[in-house]
Order: structure tokens, then sequence, then C-alpha cells
């Protein structure tokens, strides 16, 4: 048993109170209903930018408001989809002269919430366009309609966009380009334990030492398939050899994330990237950007998430582009190179 | 106004329906819709006392279902009572038509569900076709149709939604979304084209 610290009542909406006052320069928290605001953008962009999701995925997306990347966000209750109301309020603060984009992960009640927001604020005058990101390899499966999930890539889309709108780039074309940042990213997370259920203080389910779960989600659901835990040197060619056959064809010019999904270490993590690089090298790839850290979690679950994405022309560019939030790190390479 | 006496009927329909409701939630869902609809239409009730409102008052009940109820069907039911108070609101003559229409196809886009998928658009659809048929007796032909609508997602299986992950175990018993919207359109029949026509939960198509 291991109960995380957290208060009883309300446990997110403290965090987000204590976030809020923690960054309290770069953005702003409103409680009724719940939705934070970056408190500066870029005075070309004329999109706003919206996300919102389930809570237990921090930084994801509260972390990544501010200037070169979301103006709002509409947090749910953990692992829930925000009301569509905080959703319309998030989006009526972040609204531009170019009206607002949704960067949705492909969860039905996501879909559902986002998409009454957008009918209501259409009814006000207000253009909107969504991207879903559905990144998610183990979900891909034509015998369901809901497609893949939403997972690590959402950063990655998020980050892309930021720049591409503070270029004053418009509504559809922004749509566009958001759809083929998911489009041309795929990600893969495995887990060793799954985690710590806020209510119960146990795993939220049980895998032995030996075990693995393979193709695991950000929801503490299990994975399809349980396997022999294979060790790092086997089981990370796996999952590029999947990642890069279900890659749609593209430049060899990669951007790797490596995500941890809350209890992984840095040490591992990083230990990892230099793996998965190596591995990468040795196939003749061109890993041109990296981002290795934990940055779309499921609480405390012991695992991490492997993502790539094929980047077309210009969008390294946008990857590093400055952006001023609370959890993006710097991509200025300019300085190491 | 018409309007308000829908609403006022649909809140004791659903009162009286709520365990049936229930059941076929705990069925196939979460079994909280009886619960969300009767406590959204109970909401709507007490604000149209309070201001004493002589309009329809469908703009209260979207208003209502879209902020305040919870789950994801109370605020698609939000949708459709906005867009028949927008369509009211613009003529009265041809309101609930259109209104029903507009609705439809905002759940769609939404939903992005189809007819067929075992959701509320199952009965929302036909009853919206048969008021859009000219003729005699549409709002009739219209509560008949939702009714016989809902009943057939009972072999229907889920792609979308809570539903879906229960799939072929939800098997036999009818949507409650769909029956939801089945008994909107029994009240409207019985109010805009008196007597009321068999209730559906009542009887089975």
């Amino acid at each position: 048993m291991s109960r995380p610290f957290l208060p009883g009542a309300d446990p997110v909406g403290a965090a987000l109170r204590g976030f809020a006052r923690a960054h309290a320069g770069l953005v702003e928290l409103s409680e009724d209903p719940v939705h934070l605001r970056a408190r500066e953008r870029d005075p070309r962009r004329s999109v706003g930018l919206v996300s919102g999701g389930g809570s237990g995925h921090e930084p994801l997306h509260a972390g990544f408001l501010g200037r070169g990347m979301l103006d709002a966000v509409a947090p749910g209750q953990v692992f829930a989809s925000p009301h569509n109301r905080q959703v319309l309020h998030a989006s009526r603060a972040a609204a531009g002269s170019g009206g607002v984009l949704h960067v949705v992960k492909n969860y039905t009640g996501d879909r559902i919430n986002f998409g009454i927001a957008a009918e209501r604020l259409r009814h006000e005058g207000i253009e909107v366009r969504r991207v879903l990101v559905d990144d998610d390899l183990a979900t891909d499966s034509e015998q369901t309609a809901t497609g893949r999930r939403g997972t690590g890539a959402t950063v990655v889309v998020e980050k892309l966009l930021g720049a591409a709108a503070d270029e004053g780039r418009g509504l559809d074309e922004l749509a566009d380009l958001g759809a083929a940042f998911a489009a041309a990213s795929r990600s893969l997370a495995v887990a060793a334990r799954a985690q710590t259920s806020p209510h119960t203080g146990s795993p939220a389910f049980d895998l032995g030492p030996a075990e693995l779960e393979y193709g695991v989600g950000i929801h503490g659901e299990r994975a399809a398939k349980t396997v022999d835990r294979p060790p790092l040197e086997e089981l990370l060619p796996r999952m590029v050899d999947e990642l890069l056959a279900a890659l749609p064809p593209g430049p060899d010019d990669l951007l790797v994330l490596v995500n941890g999904l809350g209890a992984t270490t840095q040490l591992e993590l990083y230990a990892i990237f230099e793996r998965v690089a190596a591995d990468l090298d040795a196939r003749g790839l061109d890993i041109r950007e990296s981002l290795v850290g934990t940055f779309v979690p499921a609480l405390d679950m012991a695992g991490f998430s492997l993502t790539l994405t094929r980047l077309h022309d210009g969008w390294s560019q946008w990857w590093r582009a400055p952006a001023r939030t609370p959890a993006f790190p710097c991509q200025d390479q300019e300085a190491i190179r | 106004m018409t309007g308000s006496s829908v609403l006022r009927r649909y809140v004791a329909a659903v009162a009286e329906a709520h365990a049936e409701l229930t059941r076929l939630d705990q069925a196939s869902g979460d079994g909280d819709f009886g619960d969300n609809l009767r406590a959204g239409l109970e909401r709507v009730a007490r604000e149209l006392d309070a201001t004493g409102s002589t309009g329809h008052g469908f703009e209260v009940a979207g208003r209502v279902f879209l902020d305040e109820v919870g789950g994801t069907s109370g605020p698609l039911f939000g949708l459709l009572f906005s867009e028949i108070a927008r369509a009211l609101d613009h003529d009265p003559a041809t309101g609930w038509a259109e209104g029903t229409a507009a609705g439809l196809a905002a759940i769609r886009r939404v939903g992005e569900a189809e007819p067929g998928d075992r959701t509320l658009l199952d009965a929302l659809a036909p009853a919206s076709a048969e008021l859009a048929r000219p003729g005699e007796g549409a709002f009739r032909r219209a509560a008949r149709a939702a009714a016989a609508g809902a009943h057939a997602t009972a072999t229907m299986r889920a792609r979308q939604g809570r539903a879906s992950y229960v799939g072929a175990r939800a098997l036999g018993v009818p949507d409650p979304g769909a029956m939801g919207i089945a008994l909107l359109f029994w009240c409207l029949a019985a109010v805009q084209d008196p007597p009321a026509p068999p209730s559906p939960l009542a009887h089975p198509t």
C-alpha cells in the first residue's frame, strides 16, 4: 500500500491552485468552471490553441501553457474528460481573431465534450476546428470504431502547432498541419507496474515481477497483452521495429520522445534513449530532435512510452522555436551543435 | 404557447420512467442516465417556475442540460433542446421539425455516430424524418417512429460510448438514451395532437 500524498477533498483542485500559484507569472486559473489561461501570447498569433483532458497526466496539458504553446486548457478530474462548459470557457478566453483550435486526445468522452463546446462556440460566432491526436499503436485495430488512443505524441503536436500558430497562420491551415503532425507520429508504451489507485492505495492491476504489460495506455487500463519481461536489449528493438513498421512513409528525419509514465527515473529514461538512439543510428535513420522526460504519465505507473515522429520540411524549426511554459524544456540547440 | 407544456409533460413522464431508464442503463452503461435526465428536468421545471416563463422554455432546458447535467448523454440532450429553442423562436409553425433536424445534425457531428450504432440517434433520426414529411398526424407519426427506433436498439451492438465496452452483452435491452428521446416525442404528440399515443415504455413495437 502506498497511498498518494493528496488531500482527501478535491485533490485536482488543490493541485491546480498550487500549480497556478507556483507559475503565477505564466498562467492564470479560473475556478468556475475550471480552466487555465496563459498570461502571454505572441502578438502575431491569431488562432487560440486550446487543449484539455483528464488529470493524472501532468505536466500535460497545463504545463504547456504559455507563449509558444497553448493559450488555455480545461482539466478534468483524474482520468475523466472535462465538462463541455470548461472547454467552452477556456475557448472563449483563448479565441483570437482567427478562431480557436482544439487539440483533443482520441477518447470518446473528450471528443464529445470538446465537440459540444465547439457547437456552442459556433453559435456564438467563434470559428472552431479540431486536431485529433491518435498515436497509440497498441490500439490500431480495424475491429473498433474508436480508433487509436491519443498518448505521448500530444506534446509533440502541441509544441509544433504553437510555433506554427505564432507565424500568424490561419485556422484551416493549422488544423491541417496538426492532423499532419499527428499522422506522422506513433507511440508504444510498456509498464512493469500499474499506477496506484488514489482510492485504494493499491496498484490498479497486478503484474508479476517477471511480467511486462505491452501496449499499455495512460489511464491504467490493462494492455492487450502481458508478456514475459524481456531484457532491454530485446525489448527496445522490438518496439522500434513495430513503430517503424506502423509509421506512414515519409522522411527519415525523426523526432524521438522517450516519455516516463510516472514512476520511471531519469536515469532509466536517458539509458533507454541512448539504446534507442544507437539502434536508430544503426538503421541509418537521422535523429534530428529528441525529448526525454516525464511529459504524459499515467499517475505513478512504472513504465515508459516511445514516440517517433517523422519530421517533414520546416518542422524542426517549429520544434526548436522558443516556448515559455512551466514544463516544456528549452530546445534551442544551436549553442551545443 | 404549447412548448412549456411539452416540457412539463416530459418532466412528469421521465419521473415516472426513472426506474425503467435506470434499469436499461445498468444493463449497458453506468446506470446514471435516469438520475441525470430526471435531475436535469427537475431543475428546468424549478427554473421555469421561478421565472414564471410563458414561452416554450426550451432555451432554459438547453442551458441547464449543456451546463449542469453530467455524463455525456445529458449535454447531447442539451444540444437538441437548444436547437429546438432556436427554431421555435424563429418560426413556431416549423420549429419542431426544423429544431429536431438541427439537433439531429449537431448530435451526429458531436457524437460521430450514425443511426444503427445503438445511440439516441436511433430514436431521433426517425422522429425527425416523420416531422419533416408532409401530411396529417406528423407528431403522432414521429412519436411512433421514435418508439420503434428506441426498441430496435435492443438488437444493435454499440460502437460508441460506454456500451461499446460491454459489446454483445447489451443485446436484448433498448438503449436508455434512445428511450429518453422516444419519451420526449411521445410528450410532444400528446400535447400537440391529443389523445396521447401509447407510451413507448408500455408498448414495445
